[in-house]
């Protein structure tokens, strides 16, 4: 994992009682305790419950939180554990027969560190996107719609010449590339995928 | 992971669709809970000590087993002042503050208060209904004290 300065100032911010830095790492991290959640094919109810669960925790967490940058691995760890026990309560499995780990994905630390080297990703993702200009926000969410929406609609709705939407698409694409918060991560992509020693934890 | 996710615009459209739907996916409302759990983090309570909990006491001799049936949780927590014996039996949070005293009783979600009682002259509360998730009880007395516990996961 990456010691991500911006997740070391939100812990640090809301363990000295600072609401609006608890408030950004829940959306920061809301996704992720749902897509684990979703793994274990959990109703929206039951996810619900485990939510208020692994919030609650750690909120009790912070102050004892030794390495903030850890904080995705714990919220992961948290939930999957939460999942299980909500499945075992409402016998949907039973406890002795094993196949508590089988009702979700395997739960070895590679296949943690993978999902969350994706889910970092994702949030980088994000936060370029939030960082776009409102034009190229507005093309790239007609880009992303399925179904697809035909250049000839976007050029109506965006008021720009049909032969400018393919060519403003990939500037608005560059645009995200070097937007700071994705530029840092892809930095250090090249790096380790150039097989060099500085190859980050 | 290939560089071409960052260097091919097809791909790097496909991955920011991907991230911008697994966030999509999310309830508002989910999110708004999170937040909400916070909330606890500034209730100016004594947090009470878990002194005894009957799911890690398994070993326990016979003779000291409170909770008549096996399968009722069984909690302790305590402060200098007053300490809290919990029940958790299918339909209610029981509980009994000692030495007795009158005042309110109430159990948390992440999303805020969700049920309370009064807490008779004898101690005693009776909370319905039991939350399904985690939750913390808080018991302000009519003396001033004012405990709260640890997260209960039931």
């Amino acid at each position: 994992m990456r010691d991500d300065p911006e997740v070391i100032a939100l812990v640090t911010a809301a363990r000295d009682g600072d609401v609006e830095a608890w408030n950004r790492l829940v959306e920061r991290y809301a996704p992720l305790v749902w897509s684990t959640c979703r793994a274990y094919r959990l109703a929206a109810s039951d996810i619900e419950d485990v939510g208020q669960t692994v919030w609650l925790h750690l909120v009790e967490q912070l102050p004892r939180l030794r390495v903030p940058a850890a904080l995705a691995g714990w919220i992961v760890t948290t939930t999957r554990r939460e999942c299980l026990r909500l499945l075992r309560v409402t016998h949907r499995v039973e406890p002795a027969d094993g196949v508590g780990e089988a009702a979700g994905p395997a739960d070895d630390q590679q296949d943690i560190d993978e999902r969350l080297l994706a889910y970092e990703r994702n949030v980088a993702l994000r936060a370029a996107f939030a960082q776009l200009p409102p034009r190229c926000q507005h093309l790239l969410s007609l880009l992303m719609q399925d179904p697809v929406v035909p250049y000839s609609v976007i050029s109506i709705r965006l008021g720009m010449p049909h032969g400018s939407v393919g060519p403003t698409r990939a500037r608005c694409l560059d645009r995200l590339r070097h937007c700071p918060a994705l530029a840092a991560l892809i930095d250090a992509r090249a790096d380790t995928t150039g097989g060099g020693d500085r190859r980050e934890q | 992971m290939s560089n071409d996710i960052w260097h091919d615009d097809e791909h790097l459209l496909a991955s920011l669709t991907a991230a911008m739907r697994e966030a999509e996916e999310v309830p508002p409302r989910f999110v708004e809970v999170g937040k909400a759990a916070f909330a606890w983090h500034n209730i100016d309570a004594e947090l009470a000590r878990l002194t005894y909990d009957s799911s890690e006491a398994e070993a326990e001799p016979a003779g000291v087993m409170r909770a008549q049936d096996a399968s009722l949780r069984a909690l302790t927590y305590a402060t200098a002042e007053l300490s809290i014996e919990i029940e958790i039996t299918p339909d209610a949070v029981l509980g009994q503050v000692l030495p007795p005293q009158p005042g309110r009783a109430t159990t948390y979600l992440a999303s805020g208060p969700a049920a309370e009682a009064a807490v008779d002259e004898m101690g005693f509360f009776a909370i319905r209904p039991v939350p399904h998730s985690a939750f913390r009880l808080r018991c302000v007395m009519t003396s001033g004290l004012d405990v709260k516990t640890g997260l209960i996961t039931p």
